[in-house]
């Protein structure tokens, strides 16, 4: 290109210099000590996964705020580079390109769903890149799907389930009924569940599964109380959920039959109200945990946001803990480093300790049942702690979705 | 259970559901016989007036109020819409009605997004009707009583608009010869102005009824436009006593399909759209065939 001929140095060193004033890319760039720490969030906010997706936004911007208020990581600034993923894989995969190959981005977290994450996880070794999960449930991305550039600080689904299947052994109820949402996750959840209750000698009298959008549950309301369980077990999800739990509560259901879920988390708490009073289930993160780490942050949190964290937002924040002091042990946001230092760490983080296992990146956490009660002057119910169980309990076996006991 | 009181509890709870279904289709398919125009923003409507009531007990503590207010939302932004952008398309074909309606509903779900929030919002059922009471022993709700009593007041009430009122008078003319009534002096633009605000209306407070049942969220719209479709097929289009037969039929398809064949519970109503339409091409009560 003879234009360019009479480019001076100083006028490239300039030009590139604005460059990257504007964001732009900047070849044969290195960072320094005043080069901020990104951190690429390919998050669903818009879409059906939008409530959970800003849940695990504020964790993060939170956190980002913390940390940048005490002098930054490594002395340098975190910025956090937010993309709208809407839920789906593949612009997911798409974002995860970009941030790496536009924004030399090495670290991505707060990935919403599951889906998102199975598909971004076979490319990330290609791309040099470390992704710590801040909500992924799904039990094949640290089995089978594991990738060595993935990191899992957060409850795993199959963790959930045992959490209550280990409840259910202590538990005086004897017989259980079922309603799950009639797709993969409701079946699947249904199984182990009923597999569950009968090696804990318990009577599982059947389950009817509803069509994912079912508005009206009378029938189901009245075919749980006809099976005459103690209790049933709930696996529903979003408008499905809020909608049974607000007729089940017209019906009286809660009365006769104790409400048992998989997962209970305060958006749901929040859309029905005093309907989910009695509900037991497990929690990735109840705010109501009394110990002081985790005490000082809800604390911190309702000063700002002027309301108690939710689930995904402490289950989110503590994996940018954990991300954060595998960045600190390592140095660097190298992958190779990176990987090195998360394996086998140990973090005191406000669920208790989490130990990042090296077999399967998993991160080895207790487990907690909670029970959704109402306080006098609350505007809310809320979740309170009932059980927890050791985490060589709650975790599986490396690269197991499975327990053996 | 018993047989007898089971009959009856599932059979009041499909008159409750029919009710709902009866708000939402006989808005579109009074829209559609006088104006031969899809409205796809019907569910949007419905949707807007489940976060309406929302906002109405939360600022006011009354439901009564969303009850009121709802509609006149509703209703008021369907007239807007109508005499500002449809009333251009009249004399296009019908697909341009399909794309605004459609513009609509994508703008409206955007906007009730940014003013409420992506999160499902409650509304608790009002303390009128939030007990139960005791059929044969079994405990059944007060407010799904009340939606079955609803819908039979609102359409009893409709019914008398139509058959007794001067404006009913005027829609079921225009709805067989639109020109023969301008010819007559009416102004035929009004009554396409009523009767889409008065269809969105009728939605919203669908919606509105609704919203203690299900809560205010994002995801009803979508569910509720295919019911409303389904609904106004199976009536036949543009018939209101139609619409009303439909939705009970499809009501009690639901409920008792759910109950007997739980793995069917999502095909019954499609089966039963099947079936209408292989009898009776046109719908139940519908003209065409």
């Amino acid at each position: 290109m003879p234009h360019c001929a009479g480019l001076s140095r100083r006028r490239l060193v300039q030009s590139a210099v604005a460059a990257s004033a504007l964001g732009l890319p900047v070849p044969f760039r290195t960072a320094t000590a005043s080069d901020p720490i990104k951190i690429g969030m390919p998050v669903g906010l818009t879409g059906p996964i939008g409530g959970v997706g800003a849940q695990m936004r504020r964790a993060c911007e939170f956190w980002a705020k913390q940390v940048n208020d005490k002098g930054g990581l490594l002395g340098r600034p975190v910025e956090l580079v937010i993309e709208d993923t809407a839920g789906n894989p593949a612009t997911t995969v798409r974002k995860v390109q970009e941030m790496v190959e536009r924004d030399g981005i090495r670290v991505i977290t707060a990935i919403v769903a599951s889906n998102e994450a199975l598909a971004t996880v076979p490319k990330l070794v290609e791309w040099d890149t470390i992704f710590v999960s801040g909500d992924n449930g799904d039990g094949r991305l640290t089995g089978e799907s594991l990738s060595p550039n993935f990191f899992r600080p957060n409850v795993s689904g199959p963790m959930g389930t045992r959490a209550v299947a280990l409840w259910l052994r202590d538990s005086p109820l004897k017989t259980f009924y079922g309603l799950g949402m009639d797709y993969a996750w409701g079946h699947n959840s249904m199984e182990v569940f009923e597999a569950e209750a009968k090696r804990a000698g318990k009577t599982f009298l059947g389950a009817v599964f509803s069509p994912t959008g079912t508005k009206d549950f009378s029938t189901y309301i009245t075919r749980i109380r006809q099976s005459g369980a103690q209790g049933v077990y709930l696996v529903l999800s979003g408008d499905d959920n809020a909608a049974f739990l607000s007729q089940a509560r017209q019906y009286r259901l809660g009365d006769k039959v104790q409400l048992l879920t998989e997962l209970v988390d305060q958006m749901t708490i929040n859309a029905t109200g005093d309907a989910s009073i009695g509900m037991i289930g497990s929690s990735r993160y109840p705010f109501t945990y009394d110990i002081p780490a985790n005490k000082a942050f809800v604390a911190a949190w309702q000063e700002t946001y002027g309301r108690p964290p939710d689930l995904f937002e402490g289950d989110q924040y503590q994996s940018c803990v954990v991300m954060q002091a595998g960045i600190e042990k390592a140095g660097s946001l190298e992958a190779a480093k990176l990987r090195a230092a998360l394996e086998g760490l140990e973090v005191d983080s406000i669920k208790g300790r989490v130990t990042m296992r090296a077999c399967d990146h998993q991160g080895a956490q207790q487990g907690f049942i909670v029970k959704v009660v109402k306080h006098e002057g609350m505007a809310h119910p809320m979740p309170e702690v009932i059980a927890t169980y050791p985490a060589d309990r709650v975790t599986p076996p490396c690269n197991k979705m499975v327990y053996d006991d | 259970m018993d047989l007898l009181p089971f009959l009856l509890t599932q059979s009041l709870n499909a008159l409750s559901q029919a009710a709902l279904l009866f708000f939402l289709g006989v808005g579109l398919t009074l829209i559609f016989g006088i104006m031969r125009i899809v409205n796809f923003a019907h569910g949007t409507f419905y949707m807007l007036g489940a976060f309406v009531g929302y906002s109405a007990v939360r600022f006011t503590g009354s439901f009564w109020v969303g009850l009121v207010l709802g509609p006149l939302v509703a209703g008021g932004i369907g007239v807007a819409f109508e005499t500002g952008l449809l009333r251009r398309l009249y004399k296009r074909d019908e697909s341009a009605f399909l794309m605004v309606t459609f513009g609509l509903t994508l703008v409206l779900g955007e906007v009730i997004r940014l003013v409420w929030g992506v999160e499902a919002l409650q509304v608790p059922t009002p303390e009128t009707f939030a007990g139960i009471v005791f059929l044969f022993d079994e405990p059944f709700p007060v407010y799904r009583l009340f939606l079955a009593a609803a819908g039979v007041v609102v359409a009893i009430a409709i019914w008398q608009f139509l058959e007794r009122t001067r404006l009913g008078l005027l829609i079921r003319a225009t709805s067989q010869n639109a020109e023969m009534v301008h010819a007559l002096g009416v102004d035929v633009k009004l009554v396409r102005s009523a009767i889409f605000g008065i269809g969105c209306g009728l939605a919203a407070l669908g919606g509105v009824l609704a919203a203690p049942l299900v809560t205010a969220s994002l995801g009803m719209a979508a569910n509720a436009i295919i019911d409303a479709f389904v609904i106004v097929i199976i009536g036949g289009m543009g018939s209101f006593l139609g619409s009303l037969l439909a939705a009970v039929l499809v009501a009690f398809v639901q409920v008792f399909g759910a109950y007997y064949f739980p793995d069917f519970a999502l095909a019954a109503m499609y089966l039963l759209m099947l079936l209408v339409l292989v009898i009776r091409p046109g719908g139940l009560l519908g003209k065409e065939a």
